[in-house]
C-alpha cells in the first residue's frame, strides 16, 4: 500500500487495482519505440494512422498530480475514463479505478480531456469505413468467384447481442437492449460499437481472451503464485497498451513476479525453458516448432537445428535462482522456529526470477543425430525465416554478441512490423475471435500463408494491424464495422468439404466466461462491470528485499504477514484470500461483491484464474490454462444439470435478481415478458412465443420460472 | 469360448440395425435416429462380419478403465528400470512376477503378477497436447477432424451400455469432444471432482412446477431449434434430452462415493486420483462401459525424485488398490485397466529430471483377458528406443478395442464421408492375451 498514502482507501469507492513493480508506462522503452517507427517506414502500411501525436502520447507517460475534494494528492498517469469511472496508474505501477466525482473540478475536466485525447488515437470514422469496406470487398470477391453470396444483414437484435458479447463479454441488459433497439439514428451500429469498446467491460472481455492464450493462472509450477501477472495484464489492457509493447514487456521482463508482473509469462516455463521457447513461438508467431524440439519436423520444413538456434536467444536466461532457493532452505533448517509453510512460499516467490547471464549455456542435445551440428556443441542464435528474402529485412540484423542482451534483441525482431508473422498471427486470431473461425486454421500453425481461405484477406488484415500499430481495440473496431461481421450467422461448416469463405460469422456457443458474465449482469446489473478484485498484495507480502536472505529478514516478512494479514491465507495453506472464490469475497479491497447461492457475483476476469473445478466456468469449458488455448465449447450432461437444477438454475430464478426486477417494473401490457426476453435473448418474443409465455404464466408459473426457461433455451447459449 | 456379447448379437446386419435403433429409442430420444441408421447402413455396406471375433482375447473386457498420466511418465523410473548411465534416483526392485520395477512402485510390485507391462510403446509426438490427443484417440491430431475415444467407438458398435447411465465417463478431466464425429450422446460425461460426483441431479422445484417449466421450455425452444441446424446446437438438444432421461434414473447412486464405506474410501487414499479410481470402479460395476481417469503432474523435467515420491507414490498405491479391489470383487477378468501416458522421458538424467521422449515408453494393461505377470516387448539397454516387438499407439488402441469386442478392421464412414478404422488401422497385439 506504500504508493497510496495520498489516496486513503476509503476514498476509492470502487475496486482497487494493484500492479506492483511494473515499469512506468513506456518511460524506459522510449528510444526503442522510435526505432520501431523507423522500421515501419521501410515497410509502409496500406493505411496511414491519422494522429501520430496520439501515438506518442500513448507510449510515453504523462504524469499528472491528481487532487481530490479533500485536498489529497497523488502523482499518476491517466489510463482510461468511462461511465464516471477513471483509471489511473501511479509511478510505482499501481493502478486505481474510482468514481471521478471525488476529484476536484479541474481534474475532472482534465480526465475528460485525456479521454478525448485517447479517442484521437483511434482511427477516424473515415479510416474505419475504408478499412472495413476493403474487408468486405475482398470477401465478396472470393465468394463471387465460388458463386456464393454474403448472408443477409443480421437483424438489429442479432447484431446487438453479438456485439455486446464480442466487445464486452456479456449480453446486454433489457435497458441496454431497449436503448439500442429504440435508437433511430442511422449510424446506430457504429455508435454502439464505439460505446462498447471504450467501456470497462472491454478490458474484462479482452482479459478473458488473452488469459486463455497466455495461460494466465493463479499459480504455476509447484504452486508459485502469479497474481501480479494477472493484475499487470489487466492494467495493460485497461490502458490499451499496443500488442507489440505488451509482448515485448513479457518477453524481456526481468526479476521476480513481485518485481514485475510481466515476468509471469516467461516464468511459467522456468522449469522447462525449451518448451517455453516453442510455446512462445506458437503464441506470438503461429509457428509450430514443438516437433522440432526432438527431431526434424516430419511435415513442415523446420529442422531441429532451427529450433535450437531460436532457443539460443534464451540460452543465457535463467528462470530460477537456485542459489537463493538453497539459501532460504538452509535458513529454514537452521531455525526451527520458522513456519515451514511460509518459508517454502517465500522460497518459491523469491527464487523464481528472470536473470540474464553473461554466458550462453545452450548446447545441442547429447543425442543430436543430424549432420548439421555436433551433439552437445554450443548453439549460436539464428533467426528462422519463412521466405527466402526474409533474412534480408533490416530487422534480421540483430546484435548477438552480448549473451545477456540476446532476449532484448530477440524481442526487437519478434514484435517488429517487419517480422513476417507477428502481425498476421494476432490479426488471424482476432478474426477468429469475432467470426468463430480464423482465415488461416489452425491458428497455431500459420507458416504457409497460401493455405488461408483467402490469402488476400489475411494480407489485408495484417496491414490493418500494422496501420493500427498493434492497437487491438482499433483493429477490432474495423472488423466490427464491416458488413461481413454484421451479416447473419452461418451454421458451423464442414471444413472437410472445403474452406469456409465467410458469408458471415458462425453461430457460436457463448464461451464459459461470456455465459457466466451474462448471468452475473442479469443478477446484479451493469455495476458488475465496475467490480474489480485484485490480489497482488497477497503475493507482494512474500517479497524479500532484493538479494537479502537471512533468518532476520525472513522473520521480518513473516511478522509483517501476521500483522497485516496480507498473504496470511496463502501461508496457512487454506484456500482463502488468494485462493478460492469464497476467500476473494473477504480478502480483497474495494467494494465488496455480493454472494448468491455461494457464488461470488463478479465477472469471470475478477475470479480465481482459472476458476475452481466445480465452478460453472470450468463446467462450461474455461481452460485449465496448462496449455495455450485450453478452453473448450462442447456440451455435457453436468452443464445441463447445473443450468436446470444447480446454483445457476437457482440464480436465474431468484426474484431479487436485476433481470426479474426490471421485468416486474414494466407496466406495459406483457411488458414483463418482453423485458425478460430482452434480458436473456436480446429480442422481443414472437406472437407465438408470447402466447406460450402468457399461457405458462396463467397456468401457475411465475416470472422467475420464465427466466429459468429462457436461460435454459439453446438460443440463450448461442450467439447468432 | 466367446461369451454371448452385444457384439455377437450384432454380427448380422439386421440385428445391428434393430439393436441400434432400440438403443437409440431407449437412451437418447428419437432425434439421433437418422444418424444411427446412416451409420448402420454404412456398416452393412462394408460387410458386418467381425474378422477378429474368433481370435484370442476377443470380447473378454466388458468394461475398460483408462488411466491417463498427463505430462509424460518416465518409463525408466517406473515400469522399465535401467542400469548404468540411464538409471535414475530409484533402484530396481523385485516383484511378484519375474520382472523388476523401480523402488518408486513397491505396491505395484505386489500386484505385478496380475498385470502386463508393455515396454516397447513407440510414437513420434513429443508435445503434450498432441501426444495426449494421440494416446486418447489413437489418431494424430489433424486440423479438420475430431477423433473419438474408445468409449465412443464402443458405444457406436455395441450400443449404450446401460438403460439410463452414460456409456462413457471422464473423471478429473473435461469431455473435450471425446465423441469425435459421433453424436453428442456418445460424449463422455465429465466429472471434474470425484468427491462431488454428479451434482444437481434433483430439481429444486416441485415435480409439478418442473413439469410446467419443461413444457414451456420445449415450446419456447422450438423456434430456434428449427431455425438453427447448427451441429453444436443439435448437440445441446441431445444433452437436454439425455439429462431429462438421466434425472429419472434410479441408478444415479453409481456416481455417489458416499455410498462406499469409510474403509473403502480410505483405502483408495484422499487424492483426486484415488477417489477418481474408486468412482471409476463404482461406475463400471454399475453398468458404465468406459471410464477415463486423469492424473496430472507427470511432466518431471526437474525434481523428478521428489515428484516420483509424491505423484508416483500416489499412483503406486491407487493403482495397486484398484487392481486388488477389482480382483476381490471378481471383476478383474472382465475389466480391462489401462495405464497410459503421453510419452516417456529421456535416458539422460539432467538437472534433476528428464525431457520428453516419445521414441520408447511403457504402458500397462491388466485384467480383461490379458496375461498376468507378463512383459511385452523390450526397449534397448539405455531406454532410448524400442528393441523387440514395438507397439504403436494405434496398435495399443486396437488391442483394447479387440479385448472389448469391437471390430478392429471395420471401416466406417464419418458424417463427412471419410473412412475411419479404430486406432487408425492399428493391429491388436494378440500375444498379450491369456
Amino acid at each position: 500500500m506504500r504508493h497510496l498514502r495520498a489516496f486513503p482507501l476509503s476514498l476509492l469507492t470502487l475496486g482497487l487495482l494493484i500492479c506492483q513493480g511494473q515499469p512506468a508506462l513506456g518511460a524506459a522503452k522510449k528510444p526503442e519505440s522510435k526505432a520501431v517507427h523507423k522500421e515501419e517506414k521501410a515497410n509502409p502500411p496500406v493505411i496511414t494512422k491519422v494522429t501520430p501525436v496520439a501515438e506518442i502520447a500513448r507510449q510515453s507517460a504523462i504524469w499528472h498530480q491528481w487532487t481530490d475534494l479533500e485536498g489529497r494528492k497523488v502523482d499518476a498517469m491517466f489510463c482510461a475514463y468511462s461511465k464516471d469511472f477513471i483509471t489511473i496508474q501511479t509511478k510505482g505501477g499501481k493502478t486505481f479505478q474510482f468514481n471521478v466525482n471525488i476529484l476536484i473540478p479541474e481534474d475532472r475536466e482534465f480526465a475528460v480531456a485525456c479521454a478525448g485525447k485517447d479517442k484521437e488515437a483511434a482511427f477516424s470514422p473515415a479510416v474505419i469505413t475504408a478499412a472495413a469496406a476493403d474487408v468486405d470487398r475482398l470477401i465478396q470477391a472470393v465468394l463471387a468467384s465460388k458463386e456464393q453470396k454474403p448472408n443477409p444483414l443480421a437483424t438489429d437484435e442479432q447484431f446487438l447481442r453479438r456485439i455486446y458479447v464480442d466487445a464486452i463479454g456479456r449480453v446486454p441488459t433489457a435497458e441496454e437492449a431497449n436503448e439500442f433497439l429504440n435508437d433511430a439514428a442511422g449510424n446506430k451500429r457504429a455508435k454502439l460499437i464505439d460505446k462498447l469498446v471504450y467501456s470497462p467491460g472491454y478490458t474484462m472481455q479482452m482479459f478473458n481472451w488473452m488469459a486463455d492464450l497466455l495461460r494466465v493462472k493463479d499459480t504455476f509450477g509447484k504452486a508459485v503464485p502469479a497474481f501480479t501477472f494477472e493484475d499487470w495484464l489487466k492494467s495493460r489492457i485497461a490502458s490499451n497498451a499496443p500488442w507489440d509493447q505488451v509482448v515485448k514487456e513479457m518477453v524481456t521482463a526481468d526479476g521476480r513476479l513481485t518485481d514485475n508482473g510481466a515476468a509471469g509469462f516467461m516464468l511459467f516455463d522456468a522449469d522447462m525453458p525449451l518448451d517455453g521457447v516453442s510455446n512462445l513461438m506458437t503464441t506470438f508467431l503461429g509457428t509450430n516448432m514443438a516437433c522440432a524440439q526432438c527431431h526434424d519436423h516430419p511435415l513442415a520444413e523446420w529442422k531441429q537445428r532451427d529450433f535450437f538456434q531460436m532457443a539460443s536467444f534464451f540460452g543465457a536466461t535463467d528462470g530460477k535462482n537456485e542459489g537463493i532457493a538453497r539459501q532460504i532452505q538452509s535458513t529454514l533448517k537452521a531455525d526451527p522456529t520458522l513456519s515451514k509453510n511460509v518459508v517454502v512460499k517465500i522460497g518459491l516467490v523469491n527464487s523464481y526470477r528472470l536473470e540474464d547471464q553473461s554466458k550462453n549455456s545452450l548446447t545441442f542435445p547429447k543425442d543430436y543425430k543430424y549432420k548439421d551440428a555436433k551433439p552437445s556443441s554450443p548453439v549460436s542464435p539464428v533467426l528462422i525465416t519463412w521466405e527466402k528474402n526474409d533474412a534480408k529485412l533490416p530487422i534480421y540484423k540483430l546484435d548477438t554478441t552480448h549473451p545477456s542482451q540476446l532476449r532484448d534483441e530477440f524481442a526487437r525482431w519478434l514484435v517488429s512490423p517487419q517480422n513476417p508473422r507477428f502481425a498476421t498471427n494476432i490479426a488471424n486470431r482476432l478474426w477468429k475471435k469475432a467470426f468463430g473461425l480464423a482465415v488461416l486454421e489452425p491458428v497455431v500453425d500459420i507458416d504457409d500463408l497460401s493455405q488461408a481461405s483467402s490469402p488476400e484477406l489475411l494480407a489485408h488484415l495484417t496491414s490493418v494491424m500494422k496501420a493500427a500499430r498493434f492497437d487491438l481495440r482499433e483493429f477490432q473496431r474495423v472488423i466490427y464495422n464491416s458488413r461481413t461481421y454484421q451479416s447473419g450467422a452461418s451454421v458451423t461448416p464442414d471444413l472437410a468439404k472445403g474452406p469456409y469463405l465467410f458469408n458471415g460469422p458462425l453461430v457460436r456457443r457463448l464461451t464459459a466466461e461470456q455465459a457466466w458474465d451474462s448471468f452475473v449482469v442479469n443478477s446484479i446489473g451493469t455495476n458488475a462491470d465496475n467490480i474489480l478484485l485484485r490480489r497482488s498484495d497477497v503475493l507482494m507480502a512474500y517479497s524479500l528485499p532484493d538479494g537479502k536472505v537471512s533468518a532476520a529478514v525472513i522473520h521480518k516478512v513473516i511478522d509483517s504477514i501476521n500483522k497485516t494479514g496480507k498473504g496470511k491465507s496463502m501461508a496457512d495453506g487454506k484456500k482463502t484470500g488468494g485462493g478460492s472464490s469464497m476467500g476473494l469475497a473477504t480478502g480483497y479491497e474495494g467494494e465488496k461483491p455480493v454472494t448468491r447461492f455461494s457464488m461470488i457475483m463478479a465477472r469471470a476476469s475478477e475470479l480465481p484464474q482459472p476458476a475452481s473445478e466445480s465452478h460453472f466456468l470450468r463446467l462450461f469449458g474455461q481452460g485449465d490454462r496448462l496449455l495455450t488455448d485450453s478452453a473448450t465449447n462442447d456440451g455435457s450432461v453436468p452443464q445441463v444439470l447445473q443450468m436446470m437444477n444447480g446454483s445457476i438454475g437457482k440464480l436465474v430464478s431468484d426474484p431479487t435478481g436485476v433481470a426479474i426486477g426490471t421485468a416486474l417494473k414494466s407496466k406495459a401490457t406483457d411488458g414483463p415478458i418482453h423485458s425478460l426476453y430482452l434480458s436473456y435473448l436480446s429480442r422481443h418474443p414472437t406472437p407465438v412465443e408470447l402466447a406460450a409465455a402468457q399461457k405458462g404464466l396463467a397456468n401457475g408459473l411465475h416470472l422467475a420460472d420464465l427466466a429459468w426457461v429462457l436461460a435454459n433455451t439453446r438460443e440463450f447459449l448461442f450467439i447468432q | 469360448m466367446i461369451s454371448p456379447t452385444f457384439a455377437n448379437q450384432l454380427r448380422t446386419p439386421e440385428d445391428r440395425r434393430t439393436f441400434i435403433e432400440r438403443c437409440a429409442k431407449i437412451s437418447f430420444g428419437l432425434s439421433v435416429l437418422p444418424f444411427f441408421s446412416r451409420v448402420a447402413d454404412a456398416a452393412e455396406k462394408q460387410g458386418a462380419a467381425v474378422p477378429n471375433a474368433g481370435l484370442p482375447g476377443f470380447g473378454k473386457a466388458k468394461r475398460v478403465i483408462f488411466l491417463e498420466l498427463a505430462g509424460g511418465m518416465s518409463h525408466i523410473d517406473t515400469f522399465d528400470p535401467k542400469k548404468g548411465e540411464s538409471k535414475g534416483p530409484g533402484t530396481p526392485i523385485p516383484t511378484r512376477a519375474d520382472f523388476q520395477l523401480t523402488s518408486y512402485l513397491p505396491e505395484t510390485a505386489g500386484v505385478a503378477d496380475k498385470i502386463t507391462v508393455i515396454r516397447s510403446m513407440t510414437a513420434k509426438v513429443g508435445v503434450h497436447a498432441s501426444a495426449a490427443y494421440l494416446m486418447r484417440t489413437g489418431f494424430e491430431r489433424r486440423g479438420t477432424v475430431q477423433h473419438p475415444t474408445l468409449g465412443a467407438w464402443a458405444q457406436h458398435y455395441l450400443g449404450g451400455s446401460h438403460k439410463t447411465l452414460p456409456s462413457s465417463v471422464a473423471i478429473n478431466r473435461s469431455a473435450n469432444h471425446g465423441n469425435g464425429w459421433f453424436p453428442a450422446s456418445h460424449s463422455p460425461l465429465p466429472i471434474l471432482s470425484p468427491e462431488d460426483g454428479l451434482m444437481n441431479t434433483k430439481s429444486v422445484e416441485s415435480e409439478e412446477v418442473q413439469a410446467k417449466r419443461a413444457e414451456l421450455l420445449i415450446a419456447l425452444d422450438a423456434g430456434f431449434g428449427k431455425k438453427a441446424a447448427d451441429e453444436n446446437v443439435k448437440a445441446y438438444n441431445e444433452f437436454y434430452d439425455t439429462t431429462f432421461q438421466l434425472m429419472k434414473s434410479t441408478d444415479l447412486k453409481a456416481f455417489d462415493l458416499n455410498s462406499e464405506t469409510k474403509e473403502t474410501r480410505a483405502r483408495y487414499g484422499k487424492s483426486k486420483f484415488g477417489q477418481g479410481c474408486l468412482l471409476a470402479r463404482r461406475l463400471v460395476e454399475n453398468g458404465v462401459r468406459f471410464v477415463e481417469v486423469s492424473s496430472g503432474g507427470w511432466d518431471m523435467h526437474k525434481t523428478l525424485d521428489d515428484s516420483m515420491a509424491d505423484r508416483g507414490g500416489e499412483f503406486d498405491h491407487v493403482f495397486a488398490t484398484l487392481i486388488e479391489d477389482l480382483e476381490a470383487r471378481g471383476l478383474l477378468d472382465s475389466t480391462l485397466v489401462a495405464v497410459t501416458t503421453e510419452f516417456g522421458r529421456k535416458p539422460e538424467f539432467v538437472g534433476g529430471g528428464r525431457g520428453h521422449h516419445p521414441l520408447v515408453f511403457s504402458t500397462v494393461l491388466a485384467g480383461g483377458g490379458v496375461k498376468r505377470g507378463y512383459v511385452h516387448g523390450t526397449s534397448d539397454a539405455k531406454g532410448y528406443g524400442p528393441e523387440k516387438d514395438p507397439v504403436t499407439v494405434g496398435n495399443f488402441h486396437a488391442t483394447i478395442a479387440h479385448a472389448a469386442g469391437l471390430p478392429v478392421e471395420q471401416e466406417i464412414l464419418t458424417p463427412a464421408g471419410r473412412p475411419m478404422v479404430i486406432g487408425n488401422k492399428g493391429k491388436p497385439v494378440l500375444g498379450i492375451f491369456a
